[in-house]
């Protein structure tokens, strides 16, 4: 445990007045508050140890002991102990044993260790909202295709959330009370989730719609017929109209992704033929072709 | 009515601030409200938002033009954090790729 210089924190004078503390406090706070910081730890570690400074050196109590056993806070114990048995002839024991209340997760060991105990809270220490939180996830259109469980490790904490699906590229979720605890018992802040979504190679999203190509041979195109294609949700059969133009383009009505917290609602699938020629023609499909192309 | 908006004078009781505070708010472009029936919304989404403006307002003294000035900042740290994201994320790629 390291010694903490309050004075040091606050940027004030050991003989600064109240009116000082609470200056520098003030201007401090405005330069680390979480809000102001975001995705900044360095920012909220600094901010939480200036409310601990203010915390000790805005009470005259606790100031009092601060400054009376200083770099030897470690034997305060030892020293209150000794001068309470040579005190206590004859003496009523008094208080409740002064700084009691403090010493949070949101304090150093260092201010737990000299002040530490249970109790009421200082009405100085006025409670603020925890930082926010901020992290991404990395999914494949198909992670975001069905609603999913999924855990996150946020800050060493094992957060576990539900995707819904539909979500999109970029798309961010807050999660309240999952950021930084508050300091001063104030409220946690939350936790933001950007998702990050990788494109697929066959089908491309544009909104809740999906596109893909489908090749489809001349012969097809040309005479029509059917074909089995693969869509998110299975395998589709889809007739071919005798005459079909290269990139005709075919909509497949709720067959695309699923609309965002909307149970049941898809957006569309557009097929795009590609119409695909025959190579190397053997002498026989050359000569047909030339009779078909003299008719 | 729509589900998504909160009264703002229920909002005002709540974190025990003035309406005039939403309103001026609202005359620096930080914050959008919605009149239906001679009551005054917000919607549930620009929430955090509000709440962050109400912190600094009340906790750092920062007054409506100082909102004003830190809201933009703010939006250009969010920018700037984001950016160093993605370069670092290809950055990554590329290293994984070498």
């Amino acid at each position: 445990m390291e010694y903490i210089d309050y004075y040091k924190v606050l940027e004030i004078k050991k003989d600064a007045s109240t009116d000082d503390i609470k200056k520098a406090y003030r201007k401090l706070a405005r330069k680390y508050h979480p809000d102001l910081n975001p995705n900044n730890d360095e920012a909220n570690k600094k901010f939480q140890q200036i409310n601990e400074a203010n915390e000790v050196l805005s009470d005259a109590e606790k100031r009092k002991k601060y400054d009376r056993y200083g770099k030897d806070w470690q034997h305060a114990d030892q020293f209150d102990a000794q001068q309470q048995q040579r005190q206590s002839q004859g003496r009523n024991r008094g208080g409740s044993g002064g700084f009691s209340g403090f010493g949070g997760d949101d304090f150093s060991d260092f201010f737990s260790s000299m002040f530490g105990g249970g109790g009421a809270r200082s009405s100085s220490r006025s409670p603020f909202k925890g930082q926010d939180y901020s992290s991404e996830l990395n999914l494949n259109l198909l992670d975001a295709y069905t609603t999913h469980k999924q855990t996150l490790t946020v800050n060493g904490k094992q957060v576990r959330i539900t995707i819904p699906a539909g979500v999109e590229n970029g798309q961010k979720i807050k999660l309240p009370g999952y950021g930084a605890p508050g300091p001063n018992n104030g409220p946690a802040g939350d936790l933001f989730i950007s998702f990050n979504i990788s494109e697929h190679p066959r089908f491309k999203r544009k909104g809740n719609d999906i596109h893909i190509q489908e090749e489809v041979d001349l012969y097809t195109a040309i005479l029509g017929g059917e074909k089995i294609i693969e869509t998110l949700n299975g395998k589709v059969k889809l007739t071919i109209p005798a005459g079909t133009q290269p990139d005709t383009t075919l909509r497949l009505k709720g067959k695309g992704f699923p609309v965002y917290k909307k149970e049941n609602l898809f957006g569309d699938l557009y097929v795009k033929w590609q119409v695909k020629l025959p190579t190397k023609l053997n002498a026989q499909q050359k000569e047909l072709f030339e009779q078909l192309s003299k008719l | 009515m729509e589900a998504n908006l909160i009264s703002v004078d229920d909002f005002c009781g709540h974190h025990q601030v003035e309406i005039n505070f939403i309103k001026s708010l609202e005359e620096y472009g930080l914050i959008k409200t919605k009149l239906i029936k001679k009551a005054i919304f917000i919607k549930a989404d620009d929430l955090t938002g509000l709440e962050r403006y109400i912190r600094l307002y009340k906790e750092l003294e920062i007054n409506i033009e100082g909102l004003h000035a830190v809201s933009h900042l703010l939006n250009q740290l969010e920018f700037l954090q984001n950016k160093i994201a993605v370069l670092n994320n290809e950055i990554s790629y590329y290293k994984q790729l070498h």
